[in-house]
This record gives structure tokens, C-alpha cells and sequence, in this order.
């Protein structure tokens, strides 16, 4: 599915969060929006979702504009989406039931999800039960058991520690190669966007606006992203992280956000 | 697990203790106090061992718990029901929320004679007393329950692509039975609490709370106290084993 943002403008009140924002996703494409926190990342995603409008401009997902949640462009959330008083496998069913696939269906097929995410044996527990990781394993089985054909993911692993987050972006690398869905996903981990994207947008702060687009194309890539470390050096001194040419970096910064 | 078996353990032990120092000071003034106007605790035992093989007493007990029954279980529904639909319209939450706390605080004993007049005597009046107790509890619970439930779990579902009816029945629902169980406990204590004095004023049919009256009428203490012991074991026993019990199941995923 390719989607499309047009001008897309989001005001709370009088302030400003997203600025005329343009640029279109290809089917398949995986886009990162990388930005500093509250930069309107997650707006612009919630909007590709339908969850929230834009006050100026529109989403269009194929050519039609998004005003409403549908299970073809599906969320990935940071935490705690699971409902607590489903065990897992009821919890990834219930995506397909929603879409009124017979229970027995559905949770026959949630069972095949979790074994693809490597939670077999851990059907009947409920997420308290499990780690931070394993919840949110649960969470990316209960995405794609929709076939969406958007997947947006907010900082979908922004709560778990170095090394789960690193296992968990395998995971779901594999499952996006395996079902090849549009993606796009916001994160503030630039790692976790050069691994993941095949093209990085670099926002500044509020009002959000592009400062760097970056296309990597889509390529093999492993966790040693030492081949990735110049453009890594750059976005993070667009995020205003000191590199080893930070003075530079600051000034980048400074002229993006007055540009 | 230990933990939480430990406490179960504990609070029982609480019980047992708790009622054997009523009963304590209850002997204490039946041995102070002249027969006639406090018995021994073995005599109102003996008595309600009677009691046990009589008809009649079946018969007020039948009657009462319909009341009950009735009451308490339309209220629980009306709550659920205006709790969820009251809790999701922002415009008309506060007013409602306003409009049930005036409300409460109004004992619903008092509507008695307002009903008696209006519906005739009858089950009627006390179904309806019982019912206003136990409302209000309920709603209020549900609905501050909905107006909290997290806004995440409403967001996954709507992306999932959940109707309307659907959100209520799997996300709404389950998301404030924790409340709705604590709302239903206290609304027993109320429905409880209308059911045994409307049946005392009404005195309309055989029922606990009449026959209570009646002992006192004719100034059998022993009656008197034996239908004050028969009202706290049916109260204990229905909040603390039945409710309990259905509490731990609806809500058997917090206690794994």
C-alpha cells in the first residue's frame, strides 16, 4: 500500500507540531522517522493510522484519504496494549475476531503467530506474566496476524533493555521480510533506524520538519552497523548529540531549525 | 503464591476471632441482663436450630432472597449499563456523576412510604428499595472505572478495527470489572441493608425482616436475636463466599 503526505500540518491550540510535512511511502518501503522526543513522530503516525487528523494537508494510503482506523494500516504500540485479562494467544486472536473470523479459527491461527515469534509454551499466560520482550512479541504476532498491509510502529521497543531491543529487531526484520508490508516506524534509536529502514527521515524539533533524508535502499544488514557509521555520525549530530565533529553538528542543527 | 495463600489464611483466622468476641460480649450482657431481655447465646443457637426444621421459616427466607435477588440483581444490570454509556460521554459524565452522588446520600429506606402509595403493597415497593441501594454504588463505580480505562487499550482496539459493540463487550467491559466487583460489594451491604428494613415497615408477607419486627412486637428477644443472627450469617455468607468467589473468577488473571 503507498501512502502519501500532502501537506500534512498539525496545530494543538496555537502551537504548532508538524509543519506542512511531504513525502511518499512506496508500497513496501520501510521509512524511520527519527526526531527528538515530542517532535510529532507519533502524530504523523497516528494520522497514517487514523486515530488523529491533521488540522492542514492529508494522509492517503492508495490514493484515498485515511479518516478512519482500519485493520489493513495496523499499530504497533510502545507498551501495555496487551489487555491484561487475556492470556497471549487470546490477545493476538482477538485481531481476527474483531474482523469476525470464528474463535476457533482465529485462535488456532494466533497459535502458528506465536510459535513464529518464538513464544510456543506461552500461549496461556497472561502478559504480566511475561517479560517486557515477550509482550511485546505477543504485541508484534498480534499485528501481523491482521496481514496488514501498513505496519506503523511507535518506538516499539523504547521500554526494553539493549539486548532484547537488539533481538527483537531481528524478529521483526524477519517477519517484515517474510510479509512485506509498507512500514513505517518512529523511534529515537538511530541504530534501530539504520537496521531496520530503507530510508531514514531526520526531524528537528517542533515544528517538525525534514532535515535530512537519508536512503540506504533496501539492503541486507546486520546488527554491526560499523559500513552505516558516517551517516550515523550525521544523523546523530542532527539530533544535537555530541559526535567527534560536534561543533559542526550544532550549527547543522541550528540552521535547520531557523531554515 | 505463598503470599497471597498466607494472607488468605490470615484473614480467616481474623474471622474466627472476630466473631468469637462478638459472641463474647453478647454472653457478657445476656449474663448481666435478666433472660427476657437478652438471651444466652446457646438459647438463640437452640432456637434457630428450630427454626431450621420449620416451614415457615423457609418460607420468609424464600421470600426475602427473591426480594433480594431481584432488586440487587436489576440494579446491578441498570449500573453496568448507564456506568459504560455514562462513562463514555464526556458531555453528560459530570451532571450524572453530580445527579448519583445527590442521590446516594438519600437512605433508601426513605422512599418507602413514596412507593408504598405509588405501587400498592406488595414485593413491588421492597424490590424497588433494595434495587435504589444498590444502584448508585454500582454505577458510580463503572462508570469512573470506563472514564479511566486506558487510552491505549482503546487506541489497539479501534486499530484492530473493533465495532462499537465489540469495544464494549472486550475491552470496556473487562477493563472495569475490577470497580464493577468492588462497586457490587458495597452496593450488597446496601441492598442488604433496604431489603431487612423495608420488610421491617412494610411488614407485607413472611420475610426476615418481618419476622424480625414481629419478635420484637410481641418482645421475644430470643426471636429478636436469633433473626439479627440468621441476617449476619446469610450477609456474611453471601458477600464473603459467594461474591468473593465470584470476584476471584472474573478476575482470576490478577491472581495468578
Amino acid at each position: 500500500m503507498e501512502l502519501n503526505f500532502e501537506k500534512v500540518t498539525k496545530r494543538f491550540g496555537d502551537l504548532e507540531v508538524i509543519g506542512e510535512f511531504n513525502t511518499s511511502i512506496q508500497s513496501g518501503e520501510i521509512v524511520a522517522l527519527v526526531g527528538p522526543s515530542g517532535c510529532g513522530k507519533s502524530t504523523l503516525l497516528h494520522m497514517v493510522a487514523g486515530l488523529q487528523s491533521a488540522s492542514d494537508g492529508q494522509v492517503t494510503a492508495d490514493g484515498r484519504p485515511v479518516k478512519k482506523p482500519a485493520p489493513e494500516r495496523t499499530l504497533v504500540f510502545q507498551e501495555h496494549a496487551l489487555y491484561p485479562w487475556m492470556t497471549l494467544v487470546e490477545n493476538v486472536a482477538l485481531a481476527l475476531e474483531f474482523q469476525d473470523h470464528p474463535k476457533s479459527e482465529a485462535l488456532k491461527e494466533a497459535r502458528t503467530w506465536l510459535a513464529r515469534v518464538k513464544l510456543a509454551g506461552f500461549e496461556t499466560y497472561y502478559p504480566h506474566q511475561v517479560s517486557g520482550g515477550m509482550r511485546q512479541r505477543c504485541a508484534l504476532a498480534r499485528a501481523f496476524i491482521a496481514r496488514p498491509k501498513v505496519l506503523l510502529l511507535d518506538e516499539p521497543f523504547g521500554a526494553l533493555d539493549a539486548l532484547t531491543r537488539m533481538t527483537l529487531q531481528s524478529v521483526l526484520r524477519d517477519l517484515i521480510e517474510a510479509e512485506r508490508p509498507t512500514v513505517v516506524l518512529v523511534t529515537h534509536d538511530v541504530d534501530e533506524a539504520l537496521y531496520l529502514a530503507d530510508r531514514v527521515l531526520v526531524f528537528s524539533n517542533r515544528p517538525a520538519r525534514v532535515l535530512r533524508e537519508i536512503s540506504l535502499g533496501h539492503i541486507p544488514k546486520t546488527h554491526d552497523l560499523s559500513a552505516f557509521s558516517d551517516i550515523r555520525r550525521d544523523v546523530l549530530g542532527l539530533l544535537g548529540i555530541d559526535t567527534d565533529n560536534s561543533t559542526d553538528a550544532v550549527s547543522q542543527l541550528e540552521k535547520g531549525e531557523t531554515a | 503464591m505463598s503470599d497471597k495463600q498466607a494472607t488468605g489464611v490470615a484473614s480467616k483466622r481474623a474471622y474466627v476471632i472476630a466473631i468469637a468476641v462478638i459472641l463474647f460480649f453478647w454472653q457478657v450482657a445476656a449474663w448481666f441482663l435478666p433472660d427476657f431481655l437478652m438471651p444466652d447465646v446457646s438459647t438463640a443457637f437452640q432456637r434457630l436450630w428450630e427454626e431450621l426444621n420449620s416451614a415457615e421459616f423457609y418460607q420468609g427466607l424464600a421470600n426475602s432472597m427473591t426480594r433480594l435477588g431481584a432488586g440487587y440483581g436489576a440494579a446491578i444490570v441498570a449500573g453496568v449499563v448507564l456506568g459504560l454509556v455514562g462513562g463514555s460521554l464526556n458531555a453528560v459524565r459530570s451532571t450524572l456523576k453530580a445527579a448519583i452522588i445527590i442521590l446516594q446520600s438519600i437512605p433508601s429506606i426513605a422512599w418507602v412510604p413514596l412507593f408504598l402509595i405509588l405501587m400498592g403493597f406488595g414485593n413491588l415497593p421492597i424490590i424497588v428499595v433494595v434495587a435504589i441501594g444498590a444502584f448508585f454504588p454500582t454505577a458510580l463505580s463503572v462508570m469512573n472505572a470506563t472514564e479511566s480505562v486506558e487510552k491505549v487499550h482503546i487506541a489497539a482496539a479501534r486499530v484492530m478495527g473493533a465495532s462499537r459493540m465489540q469495544m464494549l463487550k472486550r475491552v470496556y467491559f473487562p477493563a472495569v470489572t475490577p470497580e464493577l466487583i468492588t462497586g457490587a460489594q458495597l452496593a450488597f451491604g446496601n441492598a442488604w441493608r433496604a431489603l431487612i428494613s423495608a420488610e421491617m415497615i412494610v411488614g407485607f408477607s413472611a420475610g426476615l425482616g418481618k419476622s424480625l419486627a414481629y419478635a420484637g412486637e410481641i418482645a421475644d428477644m430470643t426471636g429478636v436475636m436469633t433473626n439479627i443472627l440468621v441476617i449476619a450469617i446469610l450477609a456474611a455468607v453471601i458477600d464473603q463466599v459467594i461474591l468473593e468467589r465470584i470476584k476471584h473468577r472474573l478476575l482470576r488473571y490478577q491472581y495468578l
